[in-house]
């Protein structure tokens, strides 16, 4: 207890040092560039560091839930099945995009890039669960772990004697994750995919243009739902550990990705609730706001590149100006005072018929120009307005260079790669999210993890290894 | 809560217009789906689940983050709500600060239309329902923060939050000398998490227009090649007709954004409370948040310098991975390695000896990763739709899951809310609201948990209908003052 | 019928994809002899058609074809006045298989090749090092040569 008639320099408002003063005084973008210290990630500690987390997952979706604990520190361990691997090995775009090998036994197939930040700074072992030699290393896996993430059809690893009803005897304090379409009830063994919950969940009936314009239901071009629902997970985990610090017990998690889907469609699901009407697509447009959407610009940026993506698609721009200031100065821009006469309020101008006749003027003002242009003159005017940046232009763009959330790394395994993720989902001042390496062969650890942390003789894990149990 | 549906007597076609109570078909019971799991020899383990895991018993059992305090204080968007909702749905206390005029997305209805926003009983006050689906467990107070008194009060609630998730322009907060910057020196616990569409800082951060509007979703989107990437190519629908780079028709980079906020801040109380004993300063964006699980596409351009085209609603990366126009709509099929592309191709061929012929013969189509190219889609699926135009979604659903098929309809909202599935669970449930009445939801997708799940409690809430509690509590700021500090503008 | 065109004279099957075509009129030239064929498709349907129109002009080509009788030779999409340019593509060269790459497009080693000279140890396992002078030496000296003649960038 301090002395209360003693005055102490930390008890003061007010910064207690000169480097603190300068902190303080400093700009605030300065100042933002100073604490997150973007590059220097390496030197600051992970936050979940000591956790250890089973990862008993193919795909992106459970993956993903694991890779975000990977990349704030703890340690995982990936579980594949021995030679066959995550079948998200053998994605790639057109067929076209390798990396190594799966393992020198298919020296031929390489690693597809669809595998790519998935399973981020995670040691891979093989194990067959349906041997019975497999029982014991698994078991004590399980013990000397936090918890476990799967996503086998309900009821598998339950006969393989794993689910949380045997492990939960082992180990009280583990956290045990299935992820997978639907969970418990009547459509408990329908598998499932992110298209799948795109689809099935109501997703894809309000993206994409509408069919009136000849459009169809869309699909989102990455396995967002997996990503997404795989965040969700790791929400729920991260709070079950939370509270496993208060009572000591693990829990059981069940997460229905098709579910997530659904949980982000906004207004849709109460809309439909108390008026019974069906949310439609509205394509590039906002039910909710207008102007704000995607217009197309007569010329591309890029006429005389060779790739196509380059020569035809840049020429898309992101308007918005919803607020009356903001349309009056965009219908000045594009000389139809007019049309801010006609539809001077928000409530006139988000209407349906206001919003196609409001774009196709826009539309027409666009279609002598190229879409730098329109974006420089709407900025210009002090208007809201972004080029649509294709994957070319945001690996060139200084903004996420010099933030760090897109960069190179020399991977152990691979060599020179693109870094995209890890770094991109947050900027933290004291413990960073980190990625070491992306992903490893099949079994690349088998050593580490049975001789080292299991401590099995070398000579058991060749035969398991020639028993095909790893 | 299931209640006793009643039924609506159709006397004319305006009566077939209105909208029956939630759910129309009651789901099967408990027996019926016994039976599914005992199909597949997982009765025991069914039971066991359902005894555990029952989304109705959530109410019964303790919240995870219990004791742990927010402040939510953004406008606009939706990344700081969906933080926050992910946080109070798992039993945090979230204090929503609004201006006194409160968040425009109050305001916010389809097409402008006042008709489908929802009244409070009491006051008659409109409030859109974006904004209610998204205001879970949460308390609402007004607080002028342009204002010194304001600021104070800001200060003095911060001082014991856990946790405070901002979304304002960058230094909105700092200027006003209630930043992050300031708020650390009076709490060194705070965890603090800003959120944004591209950044605070740097060469391209987030902007507001000469008249002060906000940027908003989809420029996230547009920013990190997501839209670029998405949509059908213009061979096979006409530019302008649905052959366009297209956004999500949410405000996806905002939602991910806000789940990767709620990782970021658990993370860091996790770090807190075991090790450090401190708080830190966590920045998330949209455009960012997005291009982390904008799956391989910028490490591609890295590879060989491909610019991911769009592909519609096919997958380029897996084979069968899509879905295609079917007689009553479309359907998803997904199959990939060998045991179900085959089990895909013998369900199809039941029906449609072709395609067994021209897929299953065809030695170029056997082997896994081959099936990924271009000509291997367009055959494929050309094919299997060949199929499916004679197929209803039903129909297609029960004969691919025969085959233990990942296969799925695609759903409009309406056959979502009442997909036996999702009634039996269930993934969209009702609540009664004392200021809104009865409103359909999607519940959380983390409220299946034998221990803490997540749950809602209450949806929706006029604004600043907490400002007396939470002013009595934190600052014993009592009616009369409150009244005072109306006047002032402060709250 | 259906959205493919067999075509009988020469056996050739002209896949008509199912967004393009669902509801479609027009004429369609076969991908192998030529044969134009008139089709008329609602809901995906074949209204009308195929019937073959010799001489006509046609309005379109198919995106893709094969001949199942002759192994599935098949005639890829872009093929020269046979099937249709695709142009919605990632570049301007399609590959449709690996795309065998020693460098990044910084021009550094990156391991995109195969086969890859083995190098796991006991059950699989791998290190933390790609020991390139020795498992890839003939990368490592283009490597030096691409420093050398300043190729090697940073971004």
């Amino acid at each position: 207890m301090a002395d209360p008639r003693e005055v102490r320099l930390e008890d003061l408002p007010g910064p207690k040092s000169r480097e603190e003063l300068e902190d303080m005084k400093a700009p605030y973008e300065e100042y933002c560039r100073k604490i997150f210290d973007v590059g220097n990630e390496f030197i600051k500690p992970g936050a979940l560091e000591g956790v250890r987390w089973m990862s008993c997952t193919m795909y992106i979706f459970t993956p993903h839930a694991v890779a975000n604990l990977g990349e704030l520190g703890a340690e995982i361990i990936k579980i594949e099945f021995p030679r066959v691997a995550d079948p998200m090995r053998h994605t790639s775009p057109f067929n076209e995009c390798y990396f190594y090998p799966l393992h020198d036994t298919r020296p031929h197939s390489g690693t597809g890039i669809g595998v790519l930040n998935a399973n981020v700074n995670e040691y891979y072992i093989s194990l067959d669960y349906h041997r019975e030699e497999a029982k014991e290393p698994f078991y004590r896996l399980v013990k000397m772990s936090d918890g476990l993430t799967e996503c086998y059809r309900p009821g598998t690893f339950d006969r393989w004697k794993q689910s949380y009803r045997y492990l939960q005897e082992i180990n009280p304090r583990f956290i045990y994750v299935w992820g997978g379409g639907f969970g418990y009830g009547p459509k408990a063994f329908g598998g499932s995919y992110d298209i799948l919950g795109q689809s099935h969940a109501g997703l894809a009936s309000i993206t994409g243009f509408h069919e009136d314009f000849g459009g169809h239901p869309v699909k989102h071009t990455n396995w967002c739902i997996d990503w997404y629902s795989g965040t969700q997970i790791t929400v729920a985990i991260l709070a079950a550990l939370y509270w496993r610090r208060k009572t000591g017990l693990g829990t059981m998690i069940e997460f229905s990705q098709v579910q997530a889907a659904t949980r982000c469609c906004g207004y849709t699901v109460p809309l439909y609730g108390r008026f019974g009407i069906v949310r439609q697509r509205w394509g590039n447009w906002d039910t909710q706001l207008c102007v704000h959407g995607i217009i197309i610009c007569g010329k591309s940026d890029y006429p005389n590149e060779k790739n196509p993506q380059l020569r035809n698609e840049a020429r898309y721009v992101m308007v918005s100006a919803f607020n009356d200031a903001d349309f009056k100065e965009l219908c000045d821009v594009i000389k139809r005072k007019d049309l801010y006469e006609k539809y001077k309020t928000h409530k006139e101008r988000v209407k349906a018929e206001a919003q196609v006749e409001i774009y196709k003027v826009l539309e027409e003002w666009a279609a002598d120009k190229s879409r730098s242009e329109v974006v420089r003159i709407l900025t210009e005017a002090g208007i809201l307005a972004m080029p649509v940046k294709n994957d070319k232009e945001v690996y060139e763009s200084e903004h996420f260079r010099q933030r760090g959330t897109v960069r190179w790394i020399d991977d152990p395994m691979f060599g020179d790669m693109v870094v995209q993720s890890t770094y991109s989902t947050g900027l933290f001042s004291e413990t960073p999210r980190r990625k070491f390496w992306d992903f490893r062969p099949v079994g690349a650890d088998n050593v580490k993890i049975y001789h080292e942390l299991l401590g099995y003789p070398i000579s058991t894990i060749k035969e398991w290894y020639e028993k095909n149990i790893i | 809560m299931a209640k006793e549906v009643k039924e609506i007597e159709i006397k004319s076609r305006a009566d077939t217009l209105k909208p029956r109570p939630w759910p129309v078909t009651p789901p099967p019971s408990r027996e019926e789906v016994a039976k599914v799991y005992a199909k597949r020899k997982a009765e025991e383990f069914g039971k066991w689940c359902e005894d555990n895991l029952w989304f109705q018993d959530s109410w019964s059992k303790p919240e995870a983050l219990q004791g742990v305090r927010v402040l939510e204080v953004g406008l606009w968007r939706i990344g700081h709500k969906f933080a926050a909702s992910l946080l109070a749905e798992l039993g945090a206390e979230v204090i929503k600060v609004e201006p006194p005029e409160g968040d425009p997305m109050r305001q916010f209805t389809p097409f402008g239309r006042e008709e489908y926003m929802l009244a409070d009983k009491e006051t008659g006050e409109l409030c859109g329902l974006e904004f209610i689906h998204e205001m879970r467990n949460k308390y609402s107070i007004t607080l002028n923060l342009d204002t010194p008194e304001g600021q104070k009060l800001y200060k003095g609630l911060a001082a014991r939050a856990d946790v405070i998730i901002e979304e304002y322009p960058p230094g909105y907060m700092d200027e006003r000398g209630i930043g992050y910057r300031q708020l650390s020196k009076l709490n060194p616990r705070l965890v603090y998490c800003w959120i944004g569409i591209l950044g605070q800082w740097g060469p391209e951060k987030d902007r507001v227009s000469k008249h002060g509007q906000w940027m908003l979703d989809p420029f996230a989107q547009a920013a990190c090649s997501y839209i670029h990437n998405t949509g059908y190519p213009d061979d096979f629908l006409p530019r302008g007709s649905g052959g366009d780079p297209t956004r999500s028709g949410v405000w996806l980079c905002d939602y991910v954004a806000g789940e990767q906020a709620a990782v970021n801040i658990l993370a860091a109380l996790y770090y807190r409370e075991e090790k450090s004993g401190r708080g830190q300063f966590i920045e998330v964006t949209g455009a960012e948040a997005m291009m982390d699980i904008l799956d391989f596409d910028i490490a591609w351009y890295g590879f060989n310098e491909s610019i991911k085209a769009r592909t519609g609603s096919w997958d380029p990366n897996l084979n069968q991975y899509a879905w295609n126009p079917c007689k009553d709509g479309y359907m998803m099929i997904g199959g990939q390695t060998d045991r179900l592309w085959y089990r895909i191709g013998m369900c199809i061929e039941r029906d449609l000896p072709q395609f067994g012929r021209l897929i299953h013969e065809d030695p170029f189509l056997k082997e896994v990763a081959a099936r990924n190219a271009l000509q291997a889609l367009i055959k494929t699926y050309t094919l299997t739709a060949m199929w499916l135009r004679d197929t209803n979604r039903v129909e297609a659903e029960e004969k691919l899951l025969e085959y233990e098929i990942a296969a799925g309809p695609l759903l409009y909202i309406d056959e979502v809310c009442e997909f036996p599935h999702f009634v039996y669970r269930p993934w969209v449930y009702t609540i009664e609201d004392e200021h809104y009445g009865t409103l359909l939801y999607a519940t959380p997708p983390d409220a299946f948990q034998m221990r803490t799940p997540a749950r809602v409690k209450w949806l929706g809430r006029p604004l600043g209908k907490d400002n007396g509690e939470i002013y009595q509590k934190y600052f014993g700021i009592g009616p009369r003052m409150q009244e005072v500090l109306k006047e002032k503008g402060v709250i | 019928m259906c959205d493919i065109i067999w075509c009988k004279k020469c056996n050739t099957v002209n896949y008509l994809d199912p967004y393009c075509f669902w509801n479609w009129e027009g004429k369609i030239k076969c991908a192998d002899c030529g044969e134009v064929y008139y089709i008329y498709m609602i809901q995906g349907h074949m209204y009308k058609g195929p019937e073959p129109r010799p001489g006509e002009e046609p309005d379109i080509l198919p995106l893709y074809a094969d001949k199942p009788l002759d192994g599935y030779v098949n005639i890829l999409p872009g093929t020269e006045g046979k099937t249709r340019p695709y142009n919605c593509t990632p570049r301007h060269i399609y590959l449709g298989k690996a795309d065998h790459r020693k460098f990044s497009i910084r021009n550094r080693p990156m391991r995109a090749w195969a086969p890859q000279p083995p190098s796991a140890g006991i059950a699989g396992s791998q290190g933390y090092y790609w020991d390139i002078k020795k498992l890839s030496p003939e990368v490592w000296e283009e490597y030096q040569e691409k420093i050398k003649r300043g190729e090697v960038k940073d971004w």
